[in-house]
């Protein structure tokens, strides 16, 4: 049980940056996700954290000590592999025994542990197996078994649901959510999948590029995104980006495009005036599928056309040409639409983002 | 068979003559253009059985010409190693002997060292296999995993040492090892005419650390990552999850190292001078008089020398299989 805490840490490969000063406090027993696309960066800082890898510049701290300079064998640190790791060769009893055997554990002490580890993962009766008898889910709880048998400092888990087939994958992460609260190790989870982190981190840091974009709670990450990749990785379909300009109009603000305007009351938006002052210009007005909802071409809203239509069982997806953009729209299955009808795509505003020229959010009280 | 079988409906789409035909005929009637489709078909089968047939004469007797150069003079070993020497250099020459005799192993047992030499030999041969394997794969695990200033260096340095013919290097070993001899207490073990002097300048083979190390870098690098995670030091890796795993390179490995050790010929004739610690290869040469050879017992003696080596071939040759299928279905 201990706290990490990364500090302007930065991994670069060559010319590639991996990851970019990158600052982040994780709290003693805290489950945080790192989500982002492959490539983003967030499985160098698992295996920075861990040690396989040595920080370009940055500090790196568990427990209160800056473990910068220690091999990882130093580390306490245990990490779950996308692919397990499990050790081919060795029953699942000895895979499990692995870490405290090297410990140099006496070998009743050791039995108790994997035992106890073993049935809080029930894979009692698989002790005798070779991993290769095994299957992908039963592997999976062997490498937990064997992350948690000598109960370290800190977890490092990298994709470990992505091996697993869509219905195992459901359960799994209930139970990894559930082991998480039972044994209250610090927790960095590692993921691309935006639903995983939805449902089982209590704050998630969103990366791009080796950098973080925005660290927050689950809802307020989704509801308020930061920057324009938070808005459109997360939520699926993404959220809406419709290209503009930003007006002051006798001291009104607006948002302007062909044939549209919008008031931009920044009261009701929860922006700042100078914010608005600072991005004049050229804006993106962000809103999600299911905010969006279409009206009579006679009513206000944005004007559009409707292009497709994807019934998908709970809702009915409706793409609606508006200019270059498609925007989706999230209406009730049985809502009325027709391919090629005109429409007006119309929304709360209060539930609108705009994200500047910098692709920034607007919205007060978004650090950085 | 299935060639045969094969072949007509491949000609469905080939065959261009026949699908013309098949098009103008088709306005007569359909059975008419199905007689014309079948027997252009089975024309065409047959061309394709016929050259099939030819070549595959001409694969075996390219082939029945490379088993006859290569096996060939180990199966001339067979006759005159039952023969005595008098039906020898009977002509027309006596393939199969008319009176076999054991009269050449009896006078091998006899009258040469030839038991010393085969125990001289499996010494040699085993000790030089046990301690290259040691010797290569602790080498390798270090080229292959761990990162240390001069890897690639000396990584390079190692393997161009394959471009060095042996004898080129033979009189510098000779020196070596009898200085090394000349030293208190490891000189009894390393010198000239001991086991230790034949075995060490074998106890590192270029070819086998670089076997080695490219076997381990085929194993999935997480393995690695785990334990060392999990607290392993490199050694414990090295002997619990890297060497374990390395079981079957290492029996295809230790074959090789000991069937070329047990064949070779010049740093044992230079090391050993005596009888003591001569091996076969030497053994045999040594029979070949300065006037007169015996053709029997060299045979006799040449034939006996290759038995252990094809008994440990075969022994080992399902090992042999499972490691290239091992490399062959890597996830």
């Amino acid at each position: 049980m201990a706290e990490v805490i990364l500090r302007q840490l930065t991994k670069r490969f060559g010319a590639t940056t991996a990851v970019d000063d990158v600052s982040l406090r994780i709290p003693d027993g805290e489950l945080l996700v790192l989500l982002g696309p492959s490539g983003c960066g967030k499985s160098t800082i698992l295996r920075l954290i861990s040690g396989l890898e040595d920080a370009t510049s940055g500090e790196i701290a568990i427990d209160g000590e800056l473990v910068n300079f220690k091999d990882p064998t130093e580390r306490n640190v245990a990490m779950v592999f996308q692919n397990y790791a499990l050790y081919p060769h060795m029953s699942v009893s000895k895979n499990i025994a692995f870490p405290l055997e090297t410990a140099r554990m006496p070998k009743p002490k050791v039995r108790d542990a994997v035992a106890r580890a073993a049935e809080m993962l029930e894979i009692g009766d698989l002790l005798g197996r070779l991993p290769e008898q095994l299957s992908g889910g039963q592997r999976q709880r062997v490498a937990l078994a064997r992350a948690i048998v000598r109960q370290p400092l800190v977890f490092l888990m990298d994709e470990p649901l992505s091996n697993l087939d869509a219905q195992l994958r459901v359960q799994t992460r209930l139970e990894l959510t559930a082991l998480h609260e039972r044994l209250g190790i610090t927790t960095v989870y590692v993921t691309h999948d935006q639903v995983e982190a939805m449902t089982m981190g209590r704050r998630i840091a969103v990366m791009q590029s080796g950098r973080l974009q925005q660290v927050g709670a689950p809802v307020d990450v989704y509801r308020t995104p930061a920057t324009t990749f938070v808005a459109t990785f997360m939520g699926a379909p993404p959220m809406n980006l419709i290209d503009g300009e930003l007006r002051a109009d006798d001291g009104r603000w607006q948002f302007v495009r062909e044939g549209y305007s919008l008031d931009v009351d920044p009261a009701v938006m929860g922006i700042e005036p100078a914010a608005l002052q600072q991005s004049a210009g050229p804006v993106r007005l962000g809103v999600r599928p299911e905010h969006l909802t279409l009206a009579e071409p006679a009513a206000a809203g944005i004007p559009g056309i409707v292009q497709f239509l994807e019934p998908v069982g709970s809702d009915l997806f409706v793409s609606v040409g508006v200019g270059e953009h498609r925007v989706q729209v999230r209406m009730p299955p049985d809502a009325k639409a027709e391919r090629e009808d005109a429409v007006r795509v119309s929304f709360d505003p209060a539930r609108s983002h705009i994200f500047g020229s910098d692709d920034r959010n607007l919205r007060a009280g978004l650090a950085r | 068979m299935t060639a045969g079988s094969a072949a007509p409906e491949r000609d469905l789409t080939t065959d261009g003559a026949a699908t013309e035909r098949d098009m103008t005929a088709s306005d007569d009637g359909q059975a008419d253009s199905f007689e014309l489709d079948r027997a252009a078909f089975e024309a065409a089968g047959r061309r394709r059985r016929t050259s099939d047939r030819v070549r595959r004469i001409g694969a075996y007797a390219t082939l029945s010409l490379f088993v006859v150069i290569s096996v060939g003079p180990a199966l001339y070993l067979i006759s005159p190693a039952f023969r005595d020497s008098v039906s020898l250099f009977a002509y027309p020459p006596e393939w199969i002997p008319r009176r076999p005799t054991l009269e050449n192993y009896r006078f091998l047992f006899r009258n040469t060292e030839y038991i010393r030499w085969g125990v001289n030999t499996a010494v040699y041969a085993t000790g030089v296999t046990l301690v290259s394997l040691v010797t290569n794969s602790l080498a390798a695990y270090a080229f292959a995993r761990l990162r240390f200033p001069g890897r690639k260096v000396l990584f390079f340095l190692i393997l161009s040492t394959l471009m060095i013919p042996v004898a080129a290097v033979l009189a510098p070993t000779y020196l070596t090892v009898r200085t090394i001899g000349g030293w208190p207490l490891i000189g009894d073990w390393i010198d000239l005419d001991t086991y230790g002097g034949l075995i060490l300048p074998s106890a590192v083979s270029p070819l086998g650390v670089f076997m080695m190390k490219q076997f381990i870098e085929t194993l999935p690098g997480g393995l690695y990552e785990a334990a060392k995670l999990d607290g392993a030091s490199e050694w414990r890796i090295f002997r619990k999850i890297v060497l374990p795993l390395l079981k079957p390179a290492l029996v295809v490995l230790g074959i090789f190292v000991f069937m070329i050790t047990w064949a070779s010929y010049l740093w044992p004739l230079v090391a050993a001078t005596g009888d003591d610690y001569r091996v076969l290869t030497v053994g045999i040469q040594s029979l070949n008089g300065q006037f007169v050879t015996n053709w029997g017992v060299m045979g006799a003696a040449a034939l006996l020398t290759i038995v252990p080596v094809t008994i440990v071939f075969l022994f080992f040759q399902k090992w042999f299989v499972q490691a290239s299928m091992a490399g062959a279905l890597k996830q």
